[in-house]
């Protein structure tokens, strides 16, 4: 079979490639990827597995940022503390918003969750005395992986943690009760789940994992500001789910990568690059709503 | 005495900055109301609306009036396009799908307009307009602020009358209720898409413009104003205009009282607690209707 | 799928070597490498924009002189917009990917206080190109500082704008505007504690959020309190409003900015409400050091327009990068640090005659600072007495 084949080969490259090339740009990128990918496989969780839509995470993403910077300030501990704190406190925000929101239905949902985020923005932006405003903390590296080669290693450790998990959730009996919920909830409460938790759980796991990136990518970037945790993140990563293939495990990871990597490629001038983002959403969301793994899957079954 | 003055001031400039988001936040939900999309881009219409109108009033040269007339013509027009690029493909697929890809429309829209008229902040100086304030009482005025006052009061009523009594209207209106029994009874949904699409967008624009003769316009502008739309679109109910007149005037209020009393910098977070618990107590809103849980 | 997947993994693999190959640096050119780093979009970019215009100009002056060491300068110019995670990204590329031994950067104090302690530890020195705030200069390690600014920190300016209300403006009761930020409150604070000092007083002091543009409401409270003069402690956005609002609501206070409000753009956005502002400069076209007015000639001859404090500042902080380049004697990042400590006699275009880049044991330029009343829609200057 080619698969195992060509994924070894993939996984050899991603080992090799800070010794390869020592492009510190190329390097950073990738780990933007990792990151990514963590956050997008993660929401999938809870909209391609447990089938609720959720404009929240960067949210989540940035609560465990902060968290790791505002620990630091004050208690001066480091990031194997910090790492999951910030995912037990993203995960506790997490179940603050699931509990009353899970009540609500398909449009409801997507707006309390952008309502939510947009509150926790306007709490990092404006709360100055705590979060820093709008300038944001700063964060110190990780003893042991400062320079960007290192550090890489680090975020492709728990980019591959975060993928085995949400394999084997998925192929679970938690899994199997979040695909029931998906296709049909009036049927999987009348046969005796308890849609409710479920929906939570997804939830709660999806909100620590991001909580979780946040830590990572505020001792990547060195600094937490409020304007890397905004609702378009929130919309990207929700993109790069429904682009990759909603419910599939490789989807998201493709997603991620696409539309990580395609607008740095694009061009120097940020504008610039975010107008090919922009473009290309729309275009992937018209184009390939299934996304691209979705409408492979689809052909596949024929 | 001092303090009721300051109060009737913070009033004003409530229902200043209400009937602005009033005009944004009626689009908005017509848009949701009578085809059910989502449109995070609107915040970019009425940011277009202002650079249209600095364009129109600095390169044209025209006044107060064939300058508006201009800035809803091309926001109309935008509209449209709109519609047929990005959300006529969409139409009956997953709502999502479409939310996002008024996302990317946002995002394009901003970034290109950041590419086309740099990020300098740029206002509108009407011709006519005295920039001087006058006042009423105690209360201070400038010409452009009653006019957003005046604007919002004229065009929502017309667009009430519209709806009401015209065929167009009524046509929209079907289509909000019953969009099958409505296509059955020989309503054209494309059209009533296209229109829907360029009076929201119109709107949005003509409140960009006025407002960026009292402030200024910027690339960014939209960002915050939309998000603001959609709380007054909430608290009034999806698809209501009278809901999104009543809660865009209410939250102009809000704001400038917990600004006045309470301290600026909580301005912007007032209207999102307001949507949380709005949504959690009385998830439809003011008067919107209890929609199907499927 | 899988014929497909794995041939699409095969092709990804086979162009992320191949961006690998291509991203590593080239052969060592025979260049000077200097960084620059500036808000060239976002809030900020109407500074970043200017400045870069006198960073680039001392450059090419410098080349058109036959460079430094014999060889050329080579600018690497990077884009942090105005954003501190951008701006930690963008040295770190200037630093790892590109290679320079000298940054001039950045304007915006939150980003070059971030952006600093990575040129630390990599040791490569900084030379602000209009960051102000005096929290990165005091990060510095007293008498090894690697963030030079050619110019006085905040704490420095917020003291003699202080002096100028209480004495030049004759302003005793004085309320505050200022921005919900890092920069606003060490403004405040410091002008709070001088003010008082000079024998006046502070009435109130009003916050609002970096891109808050309505201002009516905070206004009319202070107009209440009947304040003498008012300082704005913030960016020139949010100034230019506040300026233009303080006449709508009736009020006729002396206003005073603070350092990023000395743009022209200011006085075009709050129209003709600007007449009498008052602001600290540190440049202007009419200076009175020699220095600054042969810059003056310069620039206008090549650009066809009145350099302002913005390519001032760009120009000395380049100016000065290079010089040390010169004075250390090779590109090397530890050298060059401490030939900018050691600079004592090398003349700055900004501030009165005779300004040198005497940097101090935190790495600034303490120097007298003019005071610019709007009159006639321009700037003039009072007397630096």
């Amino acid at each position: 079979m080619r698969k195992p084949v060509s994924i070894l080969l993939l996984c050899l490259l991603l080992l090799l490639l800070p010794v390869l090339g020592s492009g510190g740009y190329l390097l950073n990128i990738i780990v933007m990827i990792f990151i990514f990918v963590i956050l997008a496989v993660s929401l999938d969780l809870v909209m391609g597995w447990a089938g609720q839509i959720s404009f929240a995470h960067a949210a989540f993403f940035g609560i465990g940022a902060y968290t790791t910077a505002i620990m630091e300030r004050d208690l001066g501990t480091g990031f194997w503390v910090n790492l999951p704190s910030g995912m037990v406190v993203a995960g506790l925000f997490g179940l603050a918003l699931g509990l009353p929101a899970l009540r609500l239905r398909g449009h409801f949902l997507a707006i309390v969750s952008i309502a939510f985020q947009t509150i926790v923005y306007l709490a990092l932006s404006q709360w100055t005395s705590f979060t820093g405003g709008q300038y944001g903390l700063s964060v110190e590296p990780v003893p042991g992986f400062q320079r960007v080669g290192q550090f890489y290693y680090l975020a492709l450790a728990l980019a591959a943690l975060t993928v085995v998990l949400a394999w084997a959730l998925t192929h679970s009996r938690v899994g199997a009760a979040w695909q029931a919920i998906r296709d049909d909830e009036v049927l999987a409460r009348a046969i005796g789940l308890h849609t409710t938790s479920s929906k939570l759980l997804a939830f709660v796991i999806a909100a620590a994992l991001a909580g979780g990136a946040g830590v990572l990518v505020a001792h990547h970037i060195r600094g937490v500001t409020p304007d890397d945790f905004t609702i378009l993140v929130s919309a990207s990563i929700v993109a790069m789910v429904i682009v990759g293939g909603q419910g599939t495990l490789w989807g998201p990871l493709l997603g991620a990568v696409v539309l990580t990597a395609l607008p740095e490629l694009l061009g120097p001038l940020a504008s610039f690059k975010l107008v090919i983002f922009g473009a290309l959403m729309i275009f992937m969301i018209i184009a390939m709503p299934e996304g691209v793994l979705g409408a492979w899957v689809h052909r596949r079954r024929r | 005495m001092d303090s009721f003055n300051l109060f009737l001031q913070f009033l004003a400039n409530g229902v200043v900055n209400g009937s602005g988001y009033v005009l944004v936040a009626v689009g908005l939900t017509l848009i949701f109301g009578i085809l059910g999309v989502v449109n995070f881009a609107h915040g970019e219409f009425y940011m277009l609306g202002g650079y249209a109108a600095v364009t129109a009033a600095y390169f044209l040269g025209w006044g107060l009036l064939p300058t508006f007339l201009i800035v809803a013509v091309a926001l109309g027009l935008f509209g449209i396009l709109s519609e047929r690029i990005v959300f006529r493909p969409l139409a009956g697929k997953d709502a999502t799908n479409a939310i996002i890809a008024s996302f990317g429309l946002s995002v394009l829209l901003q970034n290109g307009a950041l590419l086309v008229f740099g990020a300098q902040p740029q206002t509108l100086r009407l011709d006519g307009m005295a920039q001087t304030a006058f006042q009423i009482g105690p209360v201070f005025l400038t010409g452009q602020r009653v006019l957003i006052v005046l604007a919002t009061l004229v065009l929502v009523s017309i667009l009430m009358l519209v709806l009401r009594y015209t065929w167009t209207g009524r046509a929209l209106r079907a289509m909000a209720q019953h969009p099958m029994v409505a296509q059955i009874s020989g309503v054209h949904v494309r059209r009533v898409s296209v229109v829907t699409f360029a009076v929201g967008a119109a709107l949005a624009g003509i409140a960009g413009g006025l407002m960026s003769a009292v402030f200024m316009v910027q690339p960014t502008s939209g960002s915050m104003l939309v998000l603001k739309a959609f709380t007054v679109v909430i608290l009034g109910g999806m698809g209501s205009v009278g809901g999104a007149v009543t809660a865009g005037l209410l939250l102009g209020i809000i704001e400038a009282m917990v600004s006045g009393y309470l301290g600026n910098e909580l301005r912007d977070m007032i209207g999102f607690f307001l949507v949380i618990v709005m949504l959690l107590v009385r998830p439809q809103g003011l008067f919107g209707r209890i929609t199907e849980r499927s | 799928m899988y014929r497909i997947f794995s041939r699409a993994l095969a092709g990804a693999g086979a162009l992320g070597l191949a961006c690998a190959l291509m991203a590593a640096p080239a052969a060592a050119q025979d260049t000077v490498k200097l960084g620059v780093m500036l808000p060239l979009s976002g809030p900020a970019a109407l500074a970043g924009t200017s400045i870069i215009e006198g960073v680039r100009f001392a450059a090419e002056e410098a080349n058109a002189k036959g460079g430094v060491l014999g060889k050329q300068v080579e600018l690497f110019i990077e884009n942090d917009e105005g954003s501190s995670t951008k701006g930690v990204t963008a040295v770190r590329k200037l630093i790892e990917s590109d290679g320079v031994v000298g940054i001039s950067g950045t304007y915006v104090s939150a980003v070059a206080l971030a952006a600093s302690k990575v040129a630390r530890e990599f040791h490569v020195p900084m030379v602000s190109a209009g960051s102000t705030s005096s929290n990165v200069t005091d990060a510095n390690e007293p008498g090894d500082p690697w963030f030079f600014r050619a110019f006085p920190g905040s704490v420095e300016q917020a003291r003699q704008s202080a002096e100028d209300i209480v004495h030049k403006l004759g302003a005793k009761r004085v309320a505050i505007i200022q921005e919900n930020s890092i920069y606003g409150s060490s403004l405040a604070d410091q002008l709070k504690k001088d003010v008082e000092a000079a024998g006046g007083e502070i009435i109130a002091i009003e916050t609002y959020n970096p891109d808050e543009r309505d201002f009516y409401s905070v206004l009319t409270k202070l107009r209440t309190q009947k304040p003498e003069a008012i300082y704005m402690a913030g960016l020139m956005d949010a100034g230019a409003q506040i300026i233009k609002q303080s006449r709508e609501v009736g009020m006729d206070t002396q206003l005073v900015g603070s350092g990023s409000m000395m743009s022209d753009k200011l006085i075009e956005l709050a129209g003709p409400a600007s007449e009498g502002f008052a602001v600290s400069s540190m440049f202007e076209p009419s200076t009175p050091n020699p220095v600054g007015q042969a810059f003056t000639e310069r620039f206008r001859a090549q650009f066809n327009k009145e350099p302002d404090v913005y390519s001032a500042l760009g120009y000395d902080s380049m100016n000065v990068l290079i010089e040390a380049v010169r004075r250390a004697g090779k590109a090397d990042g530890a050298a060059i640090q401490q030939a900018l400590m050691h600079m004592d006699d090398f003349p700055l275009v900004q501030g009165p005659a005779d300004t040198t880049a005497k940097f101090d044991a935190q790495g600034s330029v303490p120097f007298k600072i003019g005071l610019a009343i709007v009159k006639n829609g321009k700037r003039e200057w009072l007397p630096f007495d």
